[in-house]
């Protein structure tokens, strides 16, 4: 565990909680529906929102159930999804401040973990995995929720080094096969998987993370630079939007 | 919430859901915490560390807690 580092992407997204509130790529989305579907009808149901971010898991499942738990290492997120949470009148969500490699609950606290967008930021992913699969009932269900890197090394180095300069408290985008060997030593069978992707528009995308412009030419360096094949499975445009894959993998204690 | 004679969650220094902390740990000894209301801290007495509540957020850092005494 670093404490330090975990320092470094709490104060890496301090500053920008509120973007992530509004953000469009985090606020919409296919998974999100998959969610809601998931916990629709589970009005007993305990739920992990396990590195909330800017709490849209929480909003989109907090009608739905007893009550969510929306827990994130950054501060500044938490403030954000509270008064967010109370501006909607979801009077069950709680917040939590925590890192997901050592998470302040029971075993078995809940019925339901969800997790979206934020194990790429963990400095231990399969650690923060161990945990949600403690803190969740055996049989229960979580939802894991990523982008992910492409299996192909030279397409997967492309795509670290730009989020790298893009962001710097990257930690790693793993690959669909890396998340489910890594779900399964965790505890979880793996139930499915569904793929989609996500157009990157190049100016929100750095604007998010507010990347220096050194960094922001690096990348477009990078991209103008990158064989045909990276250009190609990203579908690079000339203003260096692009695409990326996430992948909501759904997962069941054992 | 719960309480309705406490303060809401939103107000600086607010009190916790007490049926919230019956899910809560020590995030290091993953042991009991007990509320202590007059200084809004979480106590684990098995890691001597008390975690604070900052408008009604418990912060379960270790690093952030306080080290209790004796």
């Amino acid at each position: 565990m670093n404490t330090a580092q975990h320092a470094f992407a709490a104060e890496q997204y301090g500053a920008r909680a509120r973007d992530y509130v509004t953000s469009a790529v985090h606020s919409a989305g296919g998974d999100l529906d998959q969610i809601e579907d998931a916990v629709r009808g589970r009005h007993d149901a305990h739920v992990l929102d396990l590195g909330c971010g800017g709490g849209h898991v929480s909003y989109r499942a907090a009608p739905h159930v007893a009550r969510v738990v929306a827990c994130d290492v950054t501060a500044a997120m938490l403030d954000a999804v509270a008064a967010t949470a109370a501006e909607r009148g979801l009077s069950n969500i709680a917040v939590r401040q925590a890192p997901a490699e050592r998470l302040p609950f029971a075993d078995g606290a809940f019925d339901i973990v969800l997790c979206r967008f934020t194990a790429h930021h963990w400095q231990n992913m399969e650690a923060g995995l161990r945990e949600a699969r403690r803190v969740l009932k055996p049989s229960c269900p979580a939802l894991l929720i990523d982008t992910i890197a492409p299996a192909d090394r030279v397409l997967d180095t492309h795509l670290q080094a730009v989020e790298l300069l893009r962001d710097a408290s990257h930690v790693r985008n793993y690959s669909a096969a890396e998340l489910i060997a890594a779900l399964s030593r965790s505890g979880f069978a793996v139930e499915g998987i569904t793929v989609r992707k996500l157009r990157m528009e190049f100016p929100i995308w750095t604007a998010r993370t507010r990347t220096p412009a050194l960094h922001v030419d690096a990348i477009r360096s990078l991209q103008i630079t990158a064989p045909a094949i990276v250009r190609e499975h990203f579908a690079i445009d000339e203003d260096g939007s692009f695409d990326i894959e996430a992948a909501t993998i759904v997962v069941r204690a054992v | 919430m719960s309480d309705a004679k406490h303060e809401p969650q939103t107000a600086r220094n607010a009190p916790i859901d007490p049926r919230l902390l019956e899910i809560l740990v020590c995030p290091l000894t993953k042991g009991p915490l007990e509320y202590d209301r007059a200084n809004n801290e979480l106590i684990s007495r098995k890691a001597g560390l008390a975690y604070p509540v900052r408008d009604g957020i418990p912060i379960m850092l270790p690093e952030e807690a306080r080290q209790l005494e004796d």
